[in-house]
């Protein structure tokens, strides 16, 4: 095993597949970019393997592990080119699938659209069976019906069925017996129970999730397998590995059998490096950022732990709407989304106000200095006439943007018809998207319960370090850190994610009236199946095993999650359960009442191995004039002076380990520019991370 | 007037106000205790500047709630002169005819001081499935609706009124979840108390005078444009609402008159108030007429004072549509809800493109259960629903949505754990939604059952209903034709959903709710889009052939769909 030293992170984006190899005897990493091939992802997985290959002849054969992430399901189900998939449910409920929540997300549009459900009516089929709400038979499942009811299915050529039965996550035996039958009748057949993809109450998420998991079975499971088979044939060893969209990572069997849990896989990596900076430096309150083309993406990350939410919505009708997509439940890193980038497309709104997003010119054709035949103006063009970009330094000089497009674009689209100038309107456009973040940001971390005035910013992605001094400024927070090169920075996440799984089963009962021995069951259930599903990976390391339980009090809608440390609840107090829960609550809502009667309600394992390390190089510490560094001076705006003021322009890649240096100053790098307020001091520390402190924050 | 704000700035400010609000209306979804709020969303969440004139309210505020509060508040403070109010007040109030309509919309307000001086109000409006009183439609006054809390203050400088509490807890039949969900409500206020002082912090602001001005002014100024681009006239209507089977329908009579930039809709004519449940206050009939207007004219900016500024209303006093002291209230949706759909139909010719035709889920179905489990514990739960809404020139109706209210189910699992009953169907009905051109939304049916085995509750079960559509269908538009009427059977026999119903173990009920009216002649709907809708259950065979004039061939059992 000793030659097999390497570790591949790769991830097949939109447009581009990034791939990142690290090597575990030094640390260092080698990356590499190529065109996502949408009609076969893994032709670019191959070309680009290949293309490394060329730079470090032979690592295939050394390869250990191959930790993956993909758009490729998110893609399917926004598209609808998954596969023809039918629902077997409880008779009487066949519509709970297009019935939803029955809520409108926009209460004043009666014309508001609502997403297709990805199964029609006739390929909705019921059995008469029927479970109650506290898991006993009311009426039992019927064997003759069932197989009447799969052959009808397998009939209308359907390669996929969901199964989802009332209150089945307190008794899937009819779920399981359905699921055997159609294993007899059509080996082969992809099946996905509602008990095995979300044990949880309510049935339309329920439904929602195991038909959307049932929907992209089997394009993932074909395309997995093909990429598994490439890499072998390319020499490959190692072992294949997925992201899940919860931050830890999977084997392909696992993924195979629940895409739905990769959906998110993508973008987690950036937050799970989040997860690695804040340990390795010890953050206890950091607020990833991550801002591209057409969104920002952010993430509370506290004591180097990023939050999971259960809920996540998918292919919404309305873009950012919130309520306008397909609901689905799977345990998700906590990212909010807005539609805020680069590309954000500024305007005059009918109220005679700037408007900035969430339309986006995205890439293609780009604002309006890109000159690809952007005709609206965007908040790259007022970086760009802030000063904040150099038109000859964009993509390392690749591309060159074109000031007086901009300007003239701004003038008469913005500046004109609100009669302000020229520079207020370009200020406003960085000002309004920053404000547009800045205060999703503090809702988020609000109700994550944190705090913005301590938080140590960490940005990412193209546009994230030229925003991230001006959303620090808003947020208050006192330190904004820029990892060297924000592409690596973001696929480092492969190699720290957590080999790890997350169940949950749902199960009412007062405290008062639980019976901890019997809870402890659910639980040993539970750590029984992740060992399982961690085992598939080929793990033989130690498995550990997080409890939590969802409280809340008795007749509340909504549960607060609360950790149960007890290696055996049967052995644990009420009143130290209790005491948790209220110290949370108060925590989060300001008061609690401890008289008011709790009850649980979901019963939450997450199943790990070890964590891998990754020892981060350090740059080799040159000695050496910080002033060769300098590439000049230009002038910037500054929103402090209220005008133009001149900064100095660093060079990244000539800041050694030890520079310190004030602003107001520009630090350029290929991907990227980090602006530098007046008031604020930068320094590289050893790893050659740049931080950045702020005035007055908190 | 000068603009003391540059327009960059202005928007800023703006936005943060409305992110203030939504993020109390996040803390109530997490902290509230009745299914009703915490499901089915039925809140609104909102803050006014400090003479009353409201400014933000929740993106996922409930139309009729609201529409009522910007009435309702504004002119609760114009009678309070300022000294009333001291840091650390909260006033609560249930005041139909002051706020929302019924005695459960509970309405909690708290000042909020910026440098010892007023600056603004938060208020929210929640609707409390429990408020004690007799759970019926068919009540003849408002003192039997149940606990009516005029105007008074639930802490006093920051200490609670314990009377106050108390009375309430005496009064309704879930204590610990009402006093949860005021709690709920203090906390929501609390929320937008204290981002609101950060704000004027941040911006160096004395007060939010300005800024009211400026935001309500330039939304005047966007709503009075949307407005002048349809012509000049008066469009009339009138609306039949059905009545309990041997009474007078009611009728309610609308002139909309369009004058440049100013909508004045006369509701003179209408019927006098009836003698059960179903009266409308004027803020909530004024609710839902802007409700019809604002979705008409501008439905994607913030709602706020300038918004109702160029619509006024006249309804005269006594009548069904402002209706006056003690006349019951509590179903008062079952009225008030249709005045959104009258208002579409006068306009309808004008604008044909910017309405739909009459919704299933007006008025919006609320049925509450309550009674004891077979070992004595009470339970208590209340659920809305709508029905199949309407067509409109671009889209078939959707379904199933409660409009122009709004709200989501709870779900068949939740409910069955709540109470004792079971639910043994919630599925579409075929060929309720009417035929057009665009087809009308499809009701949908739920069935309920008492157990009567080991899990059957102690009898009798009560359920109070508030719904309609019984004997009068949701109409089409433009030759679009009607959706199916609701239905409400217990046992396979016609129910009375007026009156308190006890049902017994072993009894079946059967809710059917209304499709949606359909646009335009079905005769002109695309045949194939007809052949799908058979393919999938939505409209059968004879329905195909009769009202689209398309024959889809019946598919021969074992033969291969494609």
């Amino acid at each position: 095993m000793a030659d097999k030293h390497y570790r591949l992170g790769c991830d097949i984006g939109g447009t581009f597949t990034d791939f990142v190899l690290l090597d575990d005897r030094t640390g260092e990493l080698h990356i590499n970019k190529c065109l996502t091939t949408p009609r076969d992802p893994s032709d670019a997985v191959e070309q680009g393997i290949l293309e490394l290959q060329e730079r470090i002849p032979g690592f295939v054969e050394e390869l250990d592990e191959v930790i993956h992430g993909t758009t490729l399901v998110i893609n399917s189900i926004i598209e609808r080119k998954g596969a023809r998939t039918g629902l077997i449910t409880t008779k009487g409920f066949r519509d709970v699938l297009e019935l939803g929540r029955e809520i409108r997300y926009a209460p004043y549009d009666a014309f508001a659209e609502f997403p297709e459900p990805l199964i029609p009516r006739s390929l909705r089929l019921e059995v008469d069976e029927r479970v109650r709400y506290d898991g006993t038979v009311q009426r039992p499942l019927d064997f003759d019906e069932v197989e009447a009811v799969a052959r009808e299915l397998i009939g209308a050529g359907v390669e996929s069925i969901a199964v989802c039965l009332l209150n089945s996550f307190e008794n899937p035996a009819h779920e399981l017996m359905i699921k055997e039958a159609i294993e007899e009748l059509a080996p082969g057949l992809s099946v996905s129970i509602s008990y095995e993809v979300l044990p949880q109450i309510r049935e339309y998420e329920r439904t929602s999730t195991t038909v959307t998991n049932a929907y992209v079975k089997p394009l993932t499971g074909r395309y997995l397998k093909k990429l598994a088979s490439r890499l072998e044939s390319l020499g490959s060893r190692g072992k294949l590995f997925v992201m899940l969209s919860s931050g830890g990572i999977t084997s392909v069997e696992t993924a195979a059998e629940f895409p739905v849990r990769i959906i998110e896989s993508g973008p987690t990596a950036a937050v799970i490096s989040g997860q690695y900076y804040g340990k390795l430096f010890g953050l206890p309150e950091m607020f990833c950022f991550d801002m591209g083309g057409t969104t920002a993406k952010s993430c509370l990350i506290q004591g180097g732990v990023a939050g999971v939410v259960p809920t996540f919505e998918v292919g919404r009708v309305q873009r950012f709407m919130k309520g306008s997509g397909l609901s689905i439940q799977v345990p998700v890193v906590d990212l909010m989304e807005i539609g805020a980038g680069g590309g954000s497309i500024a305007k005059v709104s009918r109220m005679g106000t700037l408007q900035v997003g969430p339309e986006s010119s995205g890439a293609d054709p780009g604002p309006i200095c890109y000159q690809r035949g952007g005709t609206e103006p965007g908040v790259t063009d007022a970086d760009l006439l802030l000063g904040y970009l150099d038109e000859n330094y964009f993509l390392g000089g690749e591309m060159t943007l074109d000031k007086a497009a901009a300007e003239k674009g701004i003038q008469e689209k913005i500046a004109e018809p609100l009669g302000v100038t020229l520079l207020q309107a370009i200020w406003g456009i960085h000002d309004l998207i920053n404000e547009t973040m800045a205060a999703a940001a503090k809702t988020h971390i609000a109700e994550k319960g944190g705090n913005p005035k301590v938080v140590t910013l960490a940005a990412f992605g193209g546009a994230g370090p030229v925003h991230a001094y001006g959303l620090s400024k808003k947020l208050g927070a006192p330190r904004l850190m820029v990892p060297p090169n924000a592409g690596v920075g973001s696929a480092l996440g492969f190699f720290t994610a957590p080999r790890a799984f997350d169940l949950v089963r749902s199960h009412k009962v007062a405290l008062a009236a639980a019976d901890f021995t019997e809870l402890e069951n659910i639980f040993l259930d539970l750590e029984a199946e992740g060992k399982r599903t961690l085992k598939k990976t080929g793990a033989v390391e130690e498995i550990t095993f997080e409890r939590s339980v969802d409280v809340r009090f008795v007749g509340q809608g909504s549960e607060t999650n609360i950790e149960i440390p007890e290696e055996d609840l049967g052995s644990a107090r009420k009143e130290t359960i209790r005491g948790r829960f209220d110290r949370i609550y108060q925590k989060l809502y300001g008061r609690t009442y401890p008289d008011t009667p709790v009850e649980l309600i979901n019963f939450r394992v997450r199943a790990r191995l070890p964590e891998r390390l990754l020892r981060l190089q350090k740059p080799a510490r040159k000695k050496g004039q910080q002033k060769s560094a300098v590439k000049g001076r230009r002038s910037a705006y500054s929103g402090l002076a209220g005008d133009f003021i001149p900064h100095t322009v660093y060079d990244r890649y000539k800041l050694f380990a030890g520079a310190k240096f004030k602003g107001p100053a520009i630090v350029e790098e290929r991907e990227s520019t980090v602006v530098v307020g007046e008031d604020a001091t930068a320094s590289v520390d050893e790893y050659g991370f740049l931080w950045i402190d702020l005035p007055g924050g908190g | 007037m000068m603009a003391k704000f540059d327009p960059i700035t202005l928007e800023i400010l703006w936005r943060r106000l409305i992110s203030i609000v939504d993020e109390a209306d996040s803390t109530v979804s997490r902290t509230a205790f009745s299914s009703l709020l915490r499901d089915a969303h039925d809140y609104t969440c909102m803050f006014t500047d400090r003479k009353g004139r409201e400014l933000a309210q929740g993106t996922f505020a409930t139309p009729g709630q609201s529409g009522a509060m910007a009435l309702g508040i504004k002119n609760l403070i114009k009678k309070l002169p300022d000294e009333t109010y001291r840091p650390g007040d909260v006033f609560i109030t249930n005041d139909p005819w002051a706020l929302a309509g019924h005695l459960n919309d509970v309405c909690v307000i708290s000042p909020i001081f910026y440098k010892k001086k007023l600056a603004a109000f938060a208020a929210c409006v929640f609707h409390h499935s429990d408020i004690g009183g007799r759970v019926s439609s068919d009540n003849h006054e408002v003192y039997e609706d149940g606990l009516f809390i005029p105007l008074v203050k639930l802490y006093e400088r920051g200490e609670p009124n314990q009377a106050v509490f108390e009375m309430i807890r005496w009064n309704v039949r879930t204590p610990d979840a009402v006093i949860g969900d005021i709690r709920s409500q203090i906390a929501a206020n609390h929320v937008c108390a204290e981002k609101i002082g950060q704000m004027l912090d941040e911006y160096r602001l004395e007060g939010l005078d300005d800024l009211t001005d400026e935001i309500i002014g330039r939304t005047e100024k966007s709503m009075r444009a949307a407005i002048e681009k349809i012509p000049d006239g008066v469009y009339k209507t009138e609306g039949i609402i059905e009545q309990m089977e041997g009474r007078e329908d009611v009728v309610i009579r609308a002139a909309v008159q369009v004058r440049g930039s100013d909508v004045v809709v006369d509701l003179d004519g209408s019927s006098p108030h009836v003698n059960w449940g179903g009266n409308v206050v004027y803020n909530f009939t004024y609710a839902y007429v802007f409700m019809a207007l604002k979705s008409i004219f501008d439905p994607d900016i913030p709602n706020n004072d300038g918004c109702t500024a160029p619509i006024s209303m006249r309804a005269p006093e006594g009548s069904v549509v402002n209706c006056t002291f003690p006349v019951a209230v509590a179903a008062r949706m079952q009225i008030g809800h249709f005045l959104t759909e009258i208002v579409y139909r006068a306009l309808a010719e004008a604008v044909p493109d910017r309405v739909i035709a009459a919704s299933g889920g007006t008025p919006a179905s609320m049925n509450v259960f309550y009674g004891k489990r077979n070992d004595g514990r009470p339970f208590h739960s209340v659920i809305i629903r709508g029905g199949g809404m309407g067509a409109s020139s671009a889209n078939d109706g959707y379904y199933d949505y409660i409009f122009p209210a709004n709200g989501a189910n709870t779900p068949v699992e939740i409910f069955e754990s709540d109470t004792p009953l079971i639910v043994e169907k919630r599925e579409l009905l075929c060929d309720s939604g009417g035929p057009g051109k665009m087809r009308g939304g499809l009701g949908r049916r739920v069935v309920f059952r008492v157990p009567d085995d080991s899990y059957a509750p102690i009898p009798p079960v009560s359920l109070g209903i508030q719904s309609g559509r019984f004997r009068y269908p949701p109409e089409g538009l433009f030759g679009g034709k009607p959706g199916a009427k609701a239905r409400f059977l217990i046992n396979n026999r016609k129910g009375n959903s007026y009156g308190l119903t006890q049902l017994n173990p072993g009894d079946v009920v059967v809710m059917d709710a209304a499709g949606g009216g359909g646009y335009g002649d079905p005769r002109d709907r695309d045949p194939e889009q007809v052949k799908r809708d058979v393919a999938e259950g939505y409209v059968s065979e004879k329905s195909a052939a009769e009202d689209y004039g398309v024959y889809v061939e019946p598919v021969v059992e074992g033969e291969e769909k494609k």
